[in-house]
This record gives structure tokens, C-alpha cells and sequence, in this order.
């Protein structure tokens, strides 16, 4: 039963990790239809961050997160107004080949100026609590998961309620329509990408006591991120979450309860549920943001 | 205008990238930085020419350099403090030719390829990690070159039959076994494995299987991970529940931070953990600190070990005039790239030759004793004389524990 | 770059001056050809040569499904990866004691079909998928079969990959690899003279029309998909041989991917021509330039990258000839770009929205 109640554990704090990864993403896409390639990479940035502050001023990862989150916002401010704005209007292919030049530029900037070595943040928040021998809480990943989970609900009310965030649904459903009723699109679309780079290099942040912070480490996340996504529906916040947490209770589980392969199972699985989903429901199982209909033209 | 804006464009990226090219026709030879002195062969009676493909670039590039900044070792102390080599009354220059392989084996094979044919290279060093150095054996056996290396150390490329590769660090099946040895003779009774499913890591574990058992240690579990892994929190919620006496596991640095964080974060406290990548690195010790004291990892050489020879005299007098030359302590991969380097200059003398198959010869008739440990290679083309030190963290210094004879410090057991 | 030349005999079809091209790409294929019989051409040349001739041709064969159809492959390795594997895993059999593997060329050809085999199946299902959709469920397949054929130890050899026999005869691929391009090369310098070739482009253009006058879309582009995953499967196939070793993680690479995608940017997409200069050039300007760049190859690639696809988006054949039918600008995703350009005319977006 313990075991059990581990498993379910492992599967939340995973769920937990992966829905502050895949937020920024999802709403990127499910926004602008924009395809982030550089998803890991941005991560990996925000990481960079928190480690060299963990490092040379000794602050914890979950302090200087919201300094990350600011240096991030502007960041992503940056590249949506050279890059972003100019692919916009252009096929998805277009999108896609200059994210993909964008994440191997950074990784290449960040490995000309820190090298190939792993660095790993520290955090005061580690260790467990024990609730028995056979029942642990993971410290780092609950405080993580503490905050994809308020952050979920602020986006939430944010797209719900105020302004800039009906502006946001309104360009996110159809852009013509919402330019019509007087939204400002570009600027709609600037604010959306820098606030989820923002929130992107957040996760970087909270993630970088646990994960080896290093150049490379960034196309792994945003396979993940992928694969939530097109799993949970564009641009859904709540999705998002749920998606998330599905897929850390599946990877949990069978990581746990198959012998000998099963950690590698659970990679296999992630990847084979991202294109059954896409196939058998291209939509996605969350109500997203955009309306998908991913199969008649 | 606005294809000639692209053309425009176009035209000045080729442009670009033919000025390039031609500015630096010089460094075809050795494309990488140059802070290896150039070497003035002419002092000497002849040269041997060495070819070697390591990477500068890609996931290797810092193990690439450490080999690289080994090779170079070597080459800085034939020629500047030795004289040369001796080949029968003559002494010889070395040099070495190196290319980028980019940590990618396309490249590499095209590489090793080149140097053979166009550099006409007398013999090879190795690349770094174990897949690079498969595939190119395969390019050094089928063009009858002779690689002799110490950085790619799975053992299936000496299943292959090839007569020309030769390896003077410990085969990967070997890594655990000082180790394991070690624990046995502390009355381990139980261990669990977990490694990354890539070549090196699986070696190290299926040896450590045999070794484990070959000493009465019952192995309860074995659980295999991909690489590129995030989580190991089911692996390690696993052996909780069969609560063994060692843990035993590794592939890459960042598993290592993850091994010893989820062990932390679930309560996990096997008597002793074995860490096959990490321990050895003063960096993961710096950055996980308490967490990481009484962690053992095997290394195949450190510079207190109690070796010497007539060659860079002890592995501390070695470890000295690497400082001297790089301004850092050599890692275990620099040594065993000197090393290699250092096995061949002696089967070269002990040959008299350059010809090949009087140099294999002399390698496989090869009995020494250096800075590295003692050299002896088998049918294989394994170094077997030489066993695999053990390290064990403690009070944040890495101690060698294992084997006796190069042991500093008494294995602690269990961790505390 | 003279050895890319083969290609440019695709144009002459369409160009008025193509007996001249023709008779041209012609000089360089005998140049090609008579090259390792002239002397001084050592195997290394034959090796460079050889993996050029091999990313070029899976960027043609990549350009089959990416340039004409419009279907973006994002995953494309995979089927260099499963030839890869299936011929080394025919050559590598054991059964209990001596190797009963198979001899080269059954291996290799059988190799082959597999990939082609597998990419029907994968791409009926997932060829139903339009856009960003289909480039991302083929990333999908890619890792998964990477994974797959980790956790299948028992036949694939798992993360320790299988040794073959070394069989380096450089010349003798050279040739074989020569050849196969060559044969793509006026492969598909005939089909986009055929109606089977225009039926390709006018899924691209515009799938529903295509099917309302009676073409039989499915059928066609799972038929070209699934040609193009048996050659890039033999080109695998080919290279499995000439590694002596695969594993899952030099099997499976992105690179090859990326490159055939970058190497047809460059050259021009959906164009006979484009793939075969593009992946050329793409070759030579790493093999020249970005070895004498080391850490900044990459930010190098990227930023070339990001420039060829904002500034030459007609890529190499575009710049020369106007009439190239490179339609990139026009070539949005239906329903996504369509539905933005035009309002909500063609998508699902107006009711959407509600």
C-alpha cells in the first residue's frame, strides 16, 4: 500500500515539474501558433541564471526566481521583437526552422561562455519529509509543485478575467475577428511570449538544484513539452496541469511497477502516448485555447 | 530589389565562409587552438608521425580536451625533456596530427580515414568515449594502422578479434572490481544496479554483475535507465523496498546528482554507494557536498596512487608537470591519454621500428611499470596488469580506498 | 562546387538552356565516376564522398514528402535509423553458436524494405495529420522507435548497439551511393514531369481540391512517403555496413534530419535541383568552414540557418531560376495560415471562436 501511495507521490512531484516546463510552451503554440523549439533551451537560460546566483551570491533558486522570471521577461521581449514578429505570418515551417536556429544559437552561446561542465544550484529547501520508512515527500519538487500549481490558477484568472487576457483568448481564437473589435495584436502577442519566456526561464529556476545545469540540456524538455502538449490541447492552462500529471503518473507507475526496463519503458511510453494522441485525438483532451482541427484541411 | 537583397545576402555568407577558409589553410593540420607549443622537429634525427581525432566540440568537449591536453603531455615530454625516440642509433621527434571530431562518429570515421590516408600517419592514439572509438578501430584495423588508447574501455570492441587496438586503462567489465572486492571483505551480503542503457554503462554493470557474484553478493535488482533521464525516483523507490547493502550504479555525471539527490529525497541509505561516473570529479563532490561523503567510485588512475617508473618518475611527479604545462591537475583521462601515448613510444623503441608489425610486437611482448601502473596487454589487446583504483569521498576529499596497494585511506562501511 | 553538379541536369527539362546544363551535369557524373580510377584518390576522398552522396540523398529523398507533398517530416532519421538496424541486425543473427547472419546484399536490401515497410504503416496513420501536427507526431515516431529499439534488447542488442564484420571497401560504396543519387536524381526529374508528380504538388497546393478532382490523395502520399523511408532506409542501410557498429543513439540522430531539411532550405524546396546543391553546399561549407570554427560552428549553423530561411526562402535554384517551383511564400498550413490570411473563409476558426 505504501508502495503505492509512493508511486502516486513520485507521480505528482514529476507532474509538478512537468507542468511548470510545459506552461510557457503550450501557450506560446496555443496563442500564437508559434512552435518553440527553443522551449529546453530558454529553460536551460533561466537555469544558467539561478545557478550563477546560487553560485556567486549564494541565493536560493526559489528567491531569485522571480528575478529570473523579470531578466527573462525581457529577454523574451527581445527575441519576439527581432525574430518572433517576423515569422508570425509565415508558414509553421518558417517558425520552426528559426526557433530551431534560436535553440542552437543559445546553446552554443552558453557553451562558448560556460563551457560544457554541469552546475547544479543550491537549495535550501531539499531533502524529505518522512511520513514513514516506506513513504517519503520530496521537498524540492513539492515547493515546485506548490508553484505550478499557483501558477496555473493565476494564469487562469489572468486569461479569464482581465483585460489583457481576454485580448489574449480573443487573438488566441481568431485573429482577424479580435484585430476587428479593436485588440491590438502585435502588442497582444509581444506581452504573451515575453510572459512565457518569463515564466519558461522560471521553471529553469526552480528546476536547476535538481538537474545538471549544462548547455545540451535543453532539447530532452522541450520533447517533453512536446508531448504534453499536443497531448492536453493548445494553449489549455488547465491542460497543461493535466497533462502533466497524467504523464508523471504514467511514467511513475510504470517506471515502479515494471522490473528492470521500466524507467526506460516510461520514456517509451511518453513518446508513443504524444502520437497516439495526435492520432486518434488530434484536438487534444483539454479544451485548448486555439480550435484544432488537426486532420481535414 | 528583393531577390537581390537575397542574393545579396547569399553571395556575402559564402563569401564569408570561403575568406574563412582561406585565412586558415594553415590549421588543416591541427584545427584546434593552439596552445600546444609548436613542436621544431628538426633537431632530430627523423620524426614519428601520430594521428589522433578528439573531440573539441559536442558532448566530449571536455573530456576531449583533458585527452587532448594528455596526448600533448606526452608529446612536450619526448621532446623537450626525454630527446626523442629511440630508434636504433637515431632519436625521433614526435608530433601529432588532431582533428575535431565534433563528438559525432561520421566524423570521426572520416577523420581517422584521413589521417591514415592522406596524413600518412604511423600510428593513432584514440578518440574519446567508447562509441567513437568502435567505430574507428574498425577504419585502424581494416587499413592495418595500430590505435592504441585509454578512453574508450567497453568491452565489446575487444570481442571483435582486431589485432591493431590496444588499451592501456582497464576494461569497463573491470571498473567495480577493486571495489567490489573491497565490500566483499566488509561482509556485503546484498546490492542492487542501476545503469544508463548505453554501451559503457552496461559493460560496467554486467561486470559488476560477474564480480558481485563471483563474491558471494546476492544482486536483488538490476533496473536500466535511457539516457537523457530526469527522474530516477521509481529506481530508487524500488531498491528502498529491497533494502540492499550497497547501491551500485552510473552512466553520467548529472545521474549522479540525480542517484544522490532521490536517495536523499526518498530515504534511501544502502551502506555504501557505488557510483561508477561522478565521485572522481572534485566537482560533483564541491557542488553536492555532505550529500556525496562516503560515496565510492572506481578511477582508473589518481595522482596519489603509489606508481612509478622510469618514465615522468611517479604518478605524482606525472600530475606535477601536467600542472606545470596546463595550470590544473590531470583527471584520470589525461592520464590514461598519456598513458596510451607513452605504451606506444615504448613498443616503438622496444621495436626499433616504426613498421607496424614489429611495433605490435613489441606491444604485445610490452612489460612495464609507469606513473600510470603497470602496462601488460593481453590476446585482446587489454591491459590486465593494471587493476582499478577505488575512491571513496570522505570529509570531502577524494581518497584512494581500493586496491590495497594504492589504497590511502581505509574504506569507511558502512557510509555513516 | 562542381561535384553537386548531377542535380542541375534536373532543371534541364524546364530550362530553355537544359541540353547545355544536361550536357554539363553529365560531364561532372563521368568526372564523378572516373575519379577513383584516375589514381591519387585516396579513401578518404572516397569516404567524404561517400557521406556526401549519402546526405544528399536523403535530403532528396526527404524533399519527396517536405518539398512536394508539403507533408514537413520532422523525423525523417527514423528511417535511416530502422535500415541501419535491420541490416545489422540480419547481418549479426545468432543462433546458438556459429553466426548464421546473412550475407550483405540480401541484408542490406531487405534492410531497406523494412523501412519502407514501416513508413506505409506510420505514415497512413499519421499522413491524416496536417502542418505543425504531422512534423511533430514524425519527432514523435523518431524518438519512440529510437526508444523502442533500446528497450528490445534481445533483437536489437539494446543501448549496447551490435558490432558488424569490418567490410571497408570505400570505392565500392562510393560507386553504389553514386549511383543511387543519380538514380533519385532523374527519379524525380521524371516524376514531376508525370501526372503522378503533379497529382504530389497539387496535394500540396491545395489537398481538398486535389481529392474533389478525383485525386486519390491518400494513396499518393502514403505511396511517397513510404518510397522515401525505403531509400533513406537503404542509404542507412548502406552506412550500418560502413560503421561496423550501431547503437541507438548514432543510429538515431536529429542531425540527419535537421541537415536534410537545412540542405534542401538552402537549395530550394520542393525543386529537383534544390536538395542535391543545397545538401551539398550545406557539406562542404561545414567540412571547410565550421571545422576552423570549433565552439562557433554551431551558433555559425544557427544564425545561417535563421538567415536562409528569412532572406533566401527559394533557396539556390530560386536566385537563378525565377521559374523554379519553389512556392514556399505561398505554401502556408491550410486551416492555420489560410484561415489567418483569409479570415475565416477556409478553417474551422470562425465557429471556433464561438
Amino acid at each position: 500500500m505504501s508502495y503505492f501511495a509512493q508511486a502516486l507521490v513520485n507521480g505528482i512531484a514529476l507532474g509538478g515539474m512537468y507542468t511548470i516546463l510545459v506552461l510557457g510552451f503550450s501557450i506560446i503554440w496555443g496563442v500564437m501558433g508559434v512552435i518553440n523549439l527553443a522551449h529546453g533551451e530558454f529553460v536551460m537560460v533561466g537555469a544558467y541564471l539561478a545557478w550563477m546566483a546560487s553560485d556567486f551570491w549564494d541565493v536560493d533558486p526559489f528567491i531569485s526566481a522571480p528575478v529570473v522570471f523579470v531578466v527573462m521577461l525581457l529577454f523574451g521581449y527581445l527575441v519576439q521583437r527581432v525574430l518572433v514578429n517576423r515569422i508570425i505570418d509565415r508558414s509553421s515551417l518558417v517558425s520552426l526552422l528559426v526557433m530551431f536556429g534560436v535553440s542552437i544559437i543559445l546553446q552554443s552561446v552558453m557553451k562558448i561562455a560556460f563551457s560544457a561542465d554541469f552546475r547544479l544550484a543550491n537549495t535550501d529547501l531539499d531533502g524529505a519529509w518522512r511520513l514513514s520508512d516506506q513513504l517519503t515527500i520530496p521537498v524540492t519538487r513539492f515547493w515546485i509543485l506548490v508553484v505550478a500549481v499557483g501558477v496555473t490558477a493565476g494564469l487562469g484568472l489572468f486569461l479569464g478575467h482581465s483585460r489583457l487576457g481576454k485580448s489574449i483568448r480573443a487573438a488566441a481564437q481568431n485573429r482577424e475577428a479580435a484585430r476587428i473589435v479593436g485588440v491590438d495584436v502585435k502588442k497582444v502577442y509581444a506581452v504573451t511570449f515575453a510572459l512565457c519566456i518569463g515564466l519558461t526561464g522560471v521553471a529553469g529556476a526552480l528546476i536547476s538544484p535538481l538537474l545538471a545545469v549544462q548547455p545540451f540540456q535543453g532539447p530532452p524538455l522541450t520533447l517533453k513539452a512536446f508531448a504534453i502538449t499536443a497531448m492536453a490541447g493548445l494553449g489549455s492552462v488547465r491542460g497543461a496541469l493535466g497533462g502533466a500529471m497524467v504523464l508523471g503518473m504514467v511514467e511513475a507507475m510504470l517506471a515502479l511497477y515494471v522490473d528492470r526496463i521500466g524507467t526506460n519503458l516510461a520514456v517509451v511510453a511518453s513518446f508513443v502516448l504524444l502520437v497516439a494522441a495526435l492520432v486518434l485525438r488530434p484536438q487534444g483532451i483539454f479544451k485548448g485555447l486555439r480550435h484544432v482541427d488537426a486532420t481535414s484541411t | 530589389m528583393r531577390r537581390s537583397v537575397r542574393a545579396f545576402v547569399l553571395v556575402s555568407v559564402l563569401a564569408t565562409a570561403a575568406a574563412a577558409c582561406g585565412e586558415s589553410p594553415a590549421e588543416d593540420a591541427a584545427p584546434a587552438e593552439g596552445d600546444a607549443a609548436p613542436v621544431d622537429l628538426s633537431a632530430f634525427d627523423g620524426a614519428v608521425r601520430i594521428g589522433a581525432a578528439l573531440s573539441e566540440t559536442g558532448k566530449f568537449a571536455v573530456e576531449g580536451r583533458d585527452s587532448r591536453q594528455g596526448y600533448d603531455t606526452w608529446v612536450r615530454w619526448v621532446n623537450e625533456e626525454y630527446g626523442g625516440i629511440r630508434i636504433g642509433e637515431g632519436r625521433y621527434g614526435a608530433e601529432i596530427v588532431y582533428y575535431d571530431d565534433e563528438s559525432d562518429a561520421d566524423t570521426a570515421a572520416n577523420l581517422i580515414q584521413r589521417l591514415i590516408d592522406e596524413d600518412q600517419v604511423d600510428f593513432l592514439l584514440g578518440p574519446y568515449s567508447s562509441g567513437l572509438t568502435t567505430g574507428t578501430s574498425a577504419i585502424a584495423e581494416a587499413n592495418n594502422v595500430i590505435m592504441v588508447e585509454g578512453n574508450g574501455t567497453s568491452d565489446t570492441m575487444f570481442e571483435r578479434g582486431f589485432q591493431n587496438l590496444f588499451l592501456v586503462a582497464t576494461v569497463a567489465s573491470d571498473y567495480t572490481k577493486s571495489a567490489v572486492e573491497a565490500l566483499a571483505a566488509r561482509g556485503v551480503r546484498t546490492a542492487v544496479i542501476a545503469h544508463e542503457d548505453t554501451t559503457f554503462p552496461t559493460s560496467v554493470a554486467e561486470g559488476a554483475r560477474r564480480h558481485l557474484e563471483a563474491n558471494g553478493i546476492e544482486v536483488l535488482a538490476i533496473e536500466k535507465y535511457p539516457k537523457d533521464i530526469q527522474d530516477v525516483s521509481a529506481i530508487m523507490t524500488k531498491f528502498r523496498n529491497l533494502g540492499p547493502d550497497v547501491f551500485l550504479g552510473g552512466g553520467h555525471y548529472n545521474d549522479a546528482v540525480l542517484f544522490v539527490n532521490a536517495a536523499d529525497e526518498l530515504g534511501f541509505e544502502p551502506d555504501a554507494m557505488l557510483i561508477t561516473v561522478g565521485p572522481s570529479n572534485p566537482r560533483l563532490v564541491e557542488q553536492l557536498d555532505d550529500d556525496v561523503e562516503g560515496v565510492l567510485g572506481p578511477t582508473q588512475w589518481e595522482a596519489t596512487m603509489a606508481y612509478e617508473g622510469h618514465w615522468f618518475g611517479s604518478a605524482a611527479d606525472y600530475a606535477a608537470y601536467y600542472q606545470r604545462l596546463w595550470g590544473e591537475p590531470p583527471v584520470y583521462q589525461a592520464a590514461s591519454a598519456t598513458a596510451s601515448a607513452l605504451a606506444l613510444h615504448l613498443a616503438i623503441e622496444a621495436a626499433g621500428s616504426t613498421d607496424t608489425d614489429a611495433v605490435r610486437q613489441a606491444l604485445r611482448a610490452l612489460r612495464a611499470d609507469t606513473f600510470y601502473g603497470p602496462i601488460a596487454f593481453d590476446e585482446r589487446g587489454v591491459n590486465t596488469a593494471k587493476p582499478m583504483g577505488t575512491i571513496q569521498v570522505q570529509d570531502g576529499e577524494i581518497l584512494v580506498v581500493a586496491p590495497d596497494a594504492a589504497a590511502v585511506a581505509a574504506l569507511v562501511y558502512p557510509r555513516g | 562546387m562542381s561535384r553537386a553538379a548531377p542535380g542541375t541536369g534536373a532543371v534541364a527539362g524546364r530550362w530553355p538552356a537544359g541540353r547545355a546544363v544536361g550536357v554539363g551535369a553529365l560531364i561532372v557524373l563521368v568526372v564523378l565516376a572516373v575519379l577513383p580510377l584516375l589514381g591519387g584518390t585516396s579513401n578518404a576522398t572516397l569516404l567524404t564522398l561517400t557521406l556526401m552522396l549519402t546526405s544528399i540523398g536523403v535530403a532528396i529523398n526527404w524533399n519527396l514528402t517536405g518539398g512536394f507533398t508539403g507533408y514537413v517530416d520532422f523525423g525523417h532519421a527514423v528511417w535511416f535509423g530502422i535500415g541501419a538496424y535491420a541490416t545489422a541486425i540480419l547481418i549479426s543473427l545468432q543462433s546458438n553458436g556459429p553466426q548464421v547472419g546473412w550475407p550483405p546484399v540480401p541484408a542490406i536490401l531487405v534492410g531497406a524494405l523494412v523501412a519502407g515497410f514501416l513508413a506505409a504503416i506510420i505514415g497512413r496513420a499519421t499522413m491524416r495529420l496536417k502542418g505543425p501536427y504531422f512534423s511533430i507526431a514524425m519527432l514523435g515516431t523518431f524518438v519512440a522507435v529510437r526508444e523502442i529499439v533500446r528497450v528490445w534488447s534481445p533483437l536489437t542488442g539494446g543501448g549496447v548497439g551490435l558490432t558488424l564484420p569490418p567490410y571497408l571497401n570505400r570505392a565500392l560504396f562510393y560507386y553504389v551511393e553514386l549511383a543511387l543519387v543519380t538514380v533519385l536524381v532523374v527519379g524525380t526529374w521524371w516524376l514531376r514531369r508525370t501526372r503522378f508528380g503533379a497529382a504530389l504538388v497539387a496535394i500540396r497546393e491545395d489537398e481538398v481540391g486535389a481529392e474533389t478532382r478525383g485525386i486519390d490523395t491518400t494513396r499518393l502520399k502514403t505511396a511517397v512517403f513510404s518510397f522515401a523511408g525505403l531509400s533513406t532506409g537503404l542509404f542507412g542501410a548502406l552506412w550500418a555496413y560502413q560503421n561496423t557498429f550501431v547503437d541507438p543513439d548514432i543510429a538515431f540522430v536529429e542531425v540527419r534530419t535537421i541537415d536534410a531539411v537545412m540542405g534542401t532550405m538552402l537549395g530550394g524546396l520542393g525543386t529537383v535541383a534544390g536538395p542535391v546543391l543545397g545538401a551539398a553546399a550545406l557539406y562542404w561549407v561545414r567540412e571547410l568552414l565550421w571545422t576552423h570554427l570549433l565552439d562557433a560552428h554551431l551558433l555559425a549553423q544557427g544564425v545561417l540557418l535563421i538567415v536562409i530561411v528569412l532572406f533566401v526562402p527559394r533557396g539556390l535554384v530560386g536566385l537563378v531560376d525565377r521559374r523554379g517551383t519553389s512556392l514556399f511564400e505561398l505554401w502556408g498550413w491550410k486551416g492555420w495560415s489560410r484561415g489567418l490570411r483569409q479570415g475565416p473563409v477556409a478553417g474551422g476558426e470562425a465557429e471556433a471562436a464561438s
